[in-house]
């Protein structure tokens, strides 16, 4: 009797192991059928599971259909870049790697896992595609090996409407942000609505921003070039009064608050009038009119500014969201530089931005881009832009930081507002970190000031 | 209030163990009346049951996380693991616990180690030889991977199962003429039968919750587990927790079938194994 | 029930005439020290492969300055010093999963005996209780961690809740202290952390407890009620050594797996704020993808399996010393 059942439950077993063991994945069988050449895309999706889907229809399903020759396999895959890694090492991976900024494309390319784009810069016109400089950006030791997509900024989002209300005016410079972070916090308000529960590394936007606007562009491009160390006195003021402003509880009502409560809690209070102001960077201002300022949350209107600065000038940080460049063991390179050309092109971008809220590429964008798209969004991809070409920028930590550099800003960070080190010792510790990496030669080309 | 096995009141008992059951699954009963809920429901009531109950979530998760696809490649793996681990580890553990095997405190002391290896330490070099065998990508790959990473704690409890059982019976079948694999599939198999429903639990489970390892050796969408589907809610800039509840109940419901399933089958194996003496 | 004679004659017959000859001697020795060997090869090859092989591999590139990609520079011991010697995160990493095992060698445990004593005798419903105590444990990491995640919101969560009813309904800001963000006080979140994997896991060892318990024999607690011993003693000298195996395997593993811990820290804080809750499983996973030192990190792997090994190190004299484990 009970050798029976074993039996069964062992014919049930190699039942269920045959009928549902899946087919061996050959590509796609509709792409094999065609004998296109396949290539590989991995990327993370933007955001829940629309954001995946709108890259795929926006992008990727046009151009297969385009393409007699070449079909795209793209794979929405959360950690993509980790698994990218792992993959490169082993010698596979795929066609087009894609990491999270210029800083990453480094290691890569020193370890031959890149190929060397220049030749497909002349013969797909990327030059005249990209913005100088950006296209520079790619360059390891003289050699292009990657693409910056997503030409990101961050800027001050307020709720115009409670501004309104209160009769405050959206500051321009760092002492009349801080006065007016005083004057809101002593109206029960929340200032700053930041957060990094869901995404630890958002604490470097901060960091950045206090770079940049405090210390100064100038200053973070001579740090960055290796003309003074990170302990010099003006990053030192910069962490400080970024310190300041967590020990004063001004963003989101504390640290314990700021380290547990949800993007969706901080911008819902944002909308609501809860919170007065975000630094926060473009990729959220596509969500604040359809999530946050709702006709539910009180039908508040939102509206941005520069961040405040020292000096009252506007600077606008330049970020990088991600890279592309080509896996040197891809058996379609040609293919690949062919769907880099079509999802680069102003077209692209442009339908990008409207369908998917992704911020542009650094391409050459034809003018009417940006019809279609919310005029304050719009604002600020026009401004960067102008921005970018007259000097009026500083730099992103995630995009001209190398990596063990920009790991430690955003994880070390905490630590000071704990009260475990001081500003000085730890930018004595990035400074360490920072000149390892320099020397080794791991730094981004830097867009030179004017 | 330890209760003993005559006649004494339960009374305390049953107080206590329902308070342990409110605090376990108090939480759970958060999550799958969530489930049921709008999102503006949600909001202003995340913690109640819902007032205005809808399924509305169910199949926009169903579409969203591409459950059709990732539940299927689940019980492929859950199926596949649990069996081979079964089959290996009954053999391994037999050996330990009745054969004597010269060496055995050094083999055991070798899964032990083996199993305080943490997967981070050998990830690089392990994909390595995966890609170069041909294996990533592959379900088989990933489920020989969640047979290796059971192995120590599957063997060591099925030992420990095995060494319990009185001898007389194996020698009673051994004075028989039995060898050693019949003493195996004729005493020792259906004695242990309750070790094996939950070892074949506990590493199914394991398998089926599964993500990490699977996010860096599969990338196709073909072959992403139900996890997978799980964790796209939870990606960094998620934010809707109906939906995300939707997808929770969805990947929770078959776990939950199952084990409730075998669960009758586990309690009633142990009562008639002989195991009571 | 006939046996199958395929597989009969598959595995070799143990000798049945005593007389001493080579031919005996060598099927003695097959049956004794081959045989029992060839039971335990196919686990121990699978597991060799998958998991000794590349394990080796990261042992060599514990000794170099390694990226994870490309070339690896010999460095020798310098990981290991800077490891010992430099790195304060390390230690507060380490010292944390002391602070892990000393919770998960005692809550769990206490509250798994106690149920499953409460629930031994226990006839009406006993399934049911085993059955709902248990589930929190097949439940996923990460659907365990996001329910908390939200019940502990200090927005909408459960002490946020129960703060705003002292408020509101009692006037009393007493309680106040449950609308605290538990995981993101530096002071607290390593055990709230701590609390939420406890909270999936207590079961699980609770049944094991029970199975355990019930194949104690009934003889043994009758002897002991006619030498009179009371229900207290009867836990202490009847029940705890009849699951003795089971008991002290179990802690053996716990000890094992609390430095090991990762999942539900990094699902939670990702060992912050401020490193309070990193553990040496999320510094060494850090290491790899934030920072990219999988030299480094090997290194630090390695550490962790040897303080796991010296947990075996002491059970294994334990069971040396006549433990029954």
């Amino acid at each position: 009797m009970r050798k029976r059942l074993v039996v069964s439950v062992l014919l049930l077993l190699s039942l269920v192991l045959s009928a549902c063991a899946p087919a061996v994945p050959t590509a796609d069988d509709a792409a094999a059928e065609a004998e296109k050449a396949v290539i590989s895309f991995w990327y993370n999706p933007p955001s829940g599971g629309e954001g995946a889907t709108c890259y795929q229809t926006t992008v990727i399903d046009p151009f297969n259909e385009m393409s007699d020759t070449i079909f795209v396999d793209a794979v929405a895959q959360p950690e993509a870049w980790n698994a990218t890694r792992t993959a490169l090492a082993a010698g596979e991976g795929p066609d087009i790697v894609r990491t999270p900024g210029p800083s990453f494309v480094f290691e890569l390319a020193q370890a031959g896992q890149l190929l060397p784009l220049d030749d497909y810069v002349a013969s797909e016109g990327w030059d005249d595609l990209f913005v100088d400089w950006a296209l520079s950006l790619g360059e390891v030791e003289g050699t292009i090996y990657s693409l910056a997509d997503e030409l990101e900024t961050l800027v001050l989002y307020y709720n115009k409407t409670l501004f309104e209300q209160k009769g405050w005016n959206p500051p321009s410079t760092v002492a009349e942000l801080y006065e007016l972070a005083a004057v809101i916090a002593a109206d029960d308000i929340v200032p700053f609505a930041h957060t990094n529960a869901e995404w630890r590394p958002a604490n470097e936007w901060h960091v950045g921003e206090y770079f940049n606007h405090v210390a100064g562009p100038d200053r973070v491009y001579e740090a960055l070039t290796g003309q003074i160390p990170w302990t010099h006195e003006d990053f030192v003021t910069s962490v400080e009064l970024l310190d300041e402003a967590q020990q004063n509880g001004w963003f989101t009502g504390g640290l314990e608050l700021y380290y547990t409560l949800t993007f969706d809690d901080v911008r819902g209070m944002l909308g609501r009038g809860e919170a007065a102001m975000n630094i926060e960077g473009t990729w959220v201002a596509a969500d604040l009119d359809t999530l946050y300022f709702t006709e539910e949350n009180g039908g508040m209107e939102w509206d941005w500014v520069p961040t405040p600065s020292q000096t009252g000038d506007p600077i606008y940080t330049i970020g990088m969201g991600n890279t592309s460049s080509i896996n040197r063991n891809s058996e379609h390179p040609e293919a690949v530089a062919e769907f880099l050309s079509y999802s680069f092109s102003p077209e692209s971008q442009a339908a990008l931005l409207r369908n998917c809220g992704k911020a542009p590429a650094p391409v050459r964008l034809t003018d009417d881009a940006m019809e279609g798209v919310d005029p304050r969004i719009a604002a600020i991809f026009i401004d960067l832009a102008a921005a970018s070409d007259s000097g009026g920028y500083g730099y992103t930590t995630w995009t001209f930081w190398p990596p063990k550099s920009d790991a430690y800003i955003y994880e070390e960070i905490e630590r000071v507002w704990s009260g475990d080190i001081t500003a000085e010792e730890y930018l004595q510790g990035l400074d360490e970190l920072f000149q390892e990496e320099f020397s080794a030669g791991a730094i981004p080309p830097i867009p030179e000031r004017q | 209030m330890f209760g003993s096995r005559r006649a004494d009141s339960l009374v305390p008992n049953y107080v206590i163990l329902l308070l342990l059951v409110v605090f376990t699954i108090g939480p759970l009963v958060v999550l799958v009346s969530n489930a049921f809920k709008s999102p503006q429901e949600l909001i202003a009531n995340p913690l109640g049951l819902p007032m205005r109950p809808t399924l509305a979530n169910f199949p926009e998760a169903w579409r969203v996380g591409e459950f059709a696809t990732t539940i299927g490649n689940s019980v492929f793996l859950v199926v596949t693991t649990v069996f081979v681990e079964l089959v290996l580890t009954g053999l391994a553990a037999y050996s330990l616990a009745r054969l004597n095997p010269p060496g055995q405190n050094g083999f055991m002391g070798y899964m032990l180690v083996g199993s305080t290896l943490p997967i981070w330490l050998f990830l690089v070099p392990l994909f390595y030889m995966w890609s170069k065998m041909g294996l990533t990508n592959t379900l088989y790959g990933l489920a020989i991977l969640y047979v290796a990473f059971n192995a120590p704690f599957a063997t060591f409890l099925l030992r420990a199962f095995m060494v319990q059982i009185p001898r007389d019976f194996e020698d009673a079948a051994r004075v028989d003429g039995a060898n050693e694999v019949s003493v195996f599939t004729r005493v020792i198999l259906p004695l242990t039968w309750p070790g094996f429903l939950t070892v074949g639990l506990v590493v199914g489970l394991g398998v089926w919750n599964e993500f990490q390892t699977a996010l860096i050796f599969t990338s196709n969408p073909k072959l992403f587990p139900v996890a997978l589907s799980y964790y796209k809610f939870t990606s960094r800039f998620g934010r809707d927790w109906s939906l995300t509840s939707a997808a929770a109940f969805m990947m929770i419901a078959p776990v939950l079938i199952l084990f409730l399933a075998m669960q009758r089958r586990f309690i009633a194996g142990l009562s008639q194994g002989g195991i009571k003496g | 029930m006939a046996l199958n004679p395929e597989m009969a004659s598959a595995a070799p017959v143990p000798p049945r005439t005593y007389v001493r000859s080579a031919a005996a001697t060598r099927a003695r020795f097959l049956r004794q020290k081959v045989v029992p060997w060839l039971f335990i090869a196919p686990i121990l090859l699978v597991h060799f492969i998958v998991v000794i092989v590349p394990s080796v591999q990261s042992f060599y590139y514990s000794m170099t300055d390694w990226s994870g990609i490309g070339a690896a520079e010999w460095v020798g011991f310098e990981n290991f010093q800077q490891m010992i010697f430099d790195d304060s995160s390390y230690r507060s990493a380490l010292f944390n999963n002391v602070k892990w095992l000393l919770v998960f060698l005692t809550v769990p445990f206490a509250m798994a005996l106690v149920a499953a004593q409460l629930l031994a005798p226990v006839r009406k419903g006993a399934m049911w209780f085993r059955t709902l105590l248990f589930i929190p444990y097949v439940l996923p990491s990460v659907i365990n961690a996001n329910i908390w995640r939200n019940l502990m919101s200090p927005r909408l969560g459960l002490g946020a809740q129960v703060a705003q009813w002292g408020e509101n309904t009692l006037g009393t800001d007493q309680l106040a202290v449950f609308g605290t963000a538990f995981l993101g006080k530096t002071e607290t979140a390593l055990m709230s952390i701590a609390f939420v994997d406890n909270w999936h896991f207590w079961g699980f060892l609770m049944v094991l407890f029970l199975t355990a318990m019930q194949g104690i024999s009934q003889d043994l607690y009758d002897a002991a009620k006619i030498d009179g011993a009371n229900r207290l003693n009867e836990f202490i000298h009847v029940t705890i050594p009849g699951i003795l195996p089971t008991l002290a395997f179990m802690m053996m593993l716990v000890a094992i797996w609390s430095f090991l811990v990762f999942d539900y820290v990094w699902i939670l804080t990702q060992g912050g704020p401020a490193n309070s809750s990193e553990v040496l499983g999320s510094y060494l996973y850090k290491q790899v993808f934030n920072r990219f030192e999988a030299g480094y990190a090997s290194a630090i792997g390695l550490s962790m399996s040897m303080f796991a090994g010296i947990i075996i190190g002491i059970f294994a004299l334990l069971r040396r010393r006549g433990w029954e484990i």
